[in-house]
């Protein structure tokens, strides 16, 4: 490639696909614009685990033949993707972040990448990830820590870390990833990025590495709302292999995006999700609100209640549900955990089952309560994602950093837990730069099972802005 | 029986996750996060009597359904 061709693994994943379905590009094109950068930046990024380049070229060339003879083709016909490598492909490893799995070997496909695999596309690669999914910076002491496109020595997010850093450094078009408290979206957050975490159960995780029973979903990174919105069209729905998927039909989320917000009420909290945010997150929400009015939105400030109930209980479930999970291991192979892993498991053992219990059974009440007085006034609310600007790899290292550094590595994922808590849909997407260049995003929650607006409104955001198009300097074409 | 305290929290929350779950503290970073513990227990302490429970059956899948609907303009 010249310099002066334009990059295929440069536009939306919706934009590839079109071209490809026009014939404007080749899937063995689009495979290696993906490659190339691949090899161009991964030394620095360092968001693979694996690539399978053998099976992606024979999956790419059968899409083209396919696209020759006429073939039917799916949405996502012919794009290279690649996952958090937690999700179970068979013959494939999935370490889970982890020295524990790192031979992992699954014999069964989750059912989230037969679903894309049935739209059309293809699986290449297995991403970097925090360890078992377990922290929310992007370190990994096995794998080598993410590093983040915009700048190497600045935190990636996670725990979807390496899913966050390829989309954003054009590795691949889409990536998926598990968000228990914010692991989607701080990803999303800091790698410039859109991602969005469903309504609980509104996609199968038959086939994903479990953390939290209750706090699990899996849900898309990718570069716009709009490819959020077809990723969703293909993954969500009732899986009888997940007796917890919700049996509610699933609308077309791309064909509901039209850009008009007019009759929409966006609420904007009061308190917590604000407090103690740093200037330059304060006014790029700020005018990120003025982008949703001028399209037509109605901008409500209001007091979200109960907030100190959700964010005690929010707390607790995931800690319990992943030390019952980790349980085993920490007694036969401590050692072989990062420390800030170890640590955090340890310490959840000590949690009351009564107070477990309190979480999970308040659980629905507080949701009612929480929606009836919100959603009352309001369809969607809006906050910045993450209410700092983003600290360094080195400034959240729990395994080296001197005491303290644990609530540095802990404390940005306030904004973000209380929609696991409650289950609500949220997405995040970028809106602006801090003084450091490093990305600021919105954040958009809404009703459960309303993916349709809050992809809407995202989507109208993206049209009358371009935070989204930048790409990071450290991976220019 | 020696009373848990403030003083001797985290020792006896160690002892408490040994004798319940046969897991020693694997770092140092570990007591810090027991001895942070406290917090939630804090958080809790500050939510009694500000919530009760319901008698009846409920579930969390159910509760998600029926908020989908609440506030949607017919």
């Amino acid at each position: 490639m010249s310099a002066a061709e334009p990059d295929l693994a440069d536009l939306s994943l919706v934009d590839a696909a079109e071209a490809m379905r026009r014939g404007e590009a080749s899937a063995v094109e689009v495979l290696e614009a993906c490659l190339r950068n691949i090899d161009a930046s991964e030394a620095t990024i360092n968001a693979t685990v694996w690539i399978d380049r053998e099976a992606a070229y024979t999956a790419a060339r059968a899409a083209d033949a396919a696209l020759a003879r006429g073939a039917p083709l799916g949405p996502l016909h012919g794009l290279p993707l690649a996952h958090k490598d937690m999700y179970y492909q068979a013959g494939r490893p999935a370490s889970c972040g982890s020295l524990i799995r790192k031979d992992f070997v699954p014999d069964y496909t989750a059912t989230v990448v037969e679903r894309m695999s049935a739209a059309g596309a293809y699986a290449f690669a297995g991403l970097n990830m925090a360890e078992f999914a377990q922290n929310g910076t992007g370190h990994n002491r096995h794998y080598g820590d993410c590093r983040n496109p915009w700048n190497p020595a600045y935190i990636t997010g996670g725990s979807s870390s390496g899913s966050g850093a390829a989309v954003a450094a054009r590795f691949t078009y889409a990536a998926l990833g598990s968000d228990t408290g914010g692991s989607i979206r701080l990803p999303a957050v800091a790698n410039g990025v859109s991602g969005i975490k469903p309504t609980q159960t509104r996609v199968s995780r038959y086939g994903v590495m479990p953390l939290s029973f209750s706090a699990d979903n899996v849900g898309p990174l990718a570069r716009t709302a709009r490819d959020c919105a077809r990723i969703m069209t293909v993954i969500a729905g009732h899986d009888p292999r997940d007796p917890t998927s919700a049996d509610i039909s699933v609308p077309n989320y791309e064909a509901g995006l039209d850009g008009d917000l007019r009759g929409l009420r966006v609420g904007v909290p009061t308190n917590h999700f604000l407090d103690d945010a740093d200037a330059p997150v304060l006014a790029a929400f700020e005018a990120s609100l003025k982008v949703l009015a001028e399209r037509g939105a109605t901008i409500l400030r209001l007091r979200m209640p109960l907030m100190d109930a959700i964010t005690a209980y929010a707390s607790v479930i995931s800690r319990v549900e992943g030390g019952t999970i980790h349980a085993q291991w920490m007694r036969e192979r401590p050692q072989d955990y990062a420390v800030h892993i170890s640590a955090r498991q340890f310490g959840s053992l000590a949690i009351p089952g009564v107070y477990y219990v309190e979480a999970l059974s308040r659980r629905g009440p507080l949701l009612k309560a929480f929606a009836t007085e919100v959603f009352g006034q309001i369809d969607v609310i809006a906050s910045p994602t993450i209410k700092i600007c983003l600290p360094t790899l080195a400034e959240t290292d729990v395994d080296r950093g001197p005491p303290g550094t644990e609530t540095a590595a802990m404390g940005f994922s306030t904004n973000v837990r209380p929609f696991n808590y409650l289950g609500l849909p949220a997405i995040s997407i970028p809106c602006g730069f801090d003084p450091k260049g490093l990305p600021i995003s919105l954040q958009i929650a809404g009703r459960p099972f309303a993916e349709a607006a809050v992809l809407k409104v995202a989507d109208a955001y993206q049209r009358e802005t371009t935070w989204h198009k930048r790409r990071p300097v450290a991976v220019m074409a | 029986v020696k009373i848990m305290t403030a003083s001797n929290f985290v020792e006896h929350t160690v002892e408490t996750i040994a004798t319940w779950q046969g897991v020693s503290p694997p770092n140092d970073v570990a007591l810090r996060l027991v001895a942070d513990l406290a917090k939630t227990i804090r958080e809790f302490e500050a939510l009694r009597g500000t919530l009760r429970f319901e008698d009846e059956p409920s579930s969390f899948e159910a509760a998600l359904l029926e908020a989908a609907s609440i506030g949607v303009a017919l």
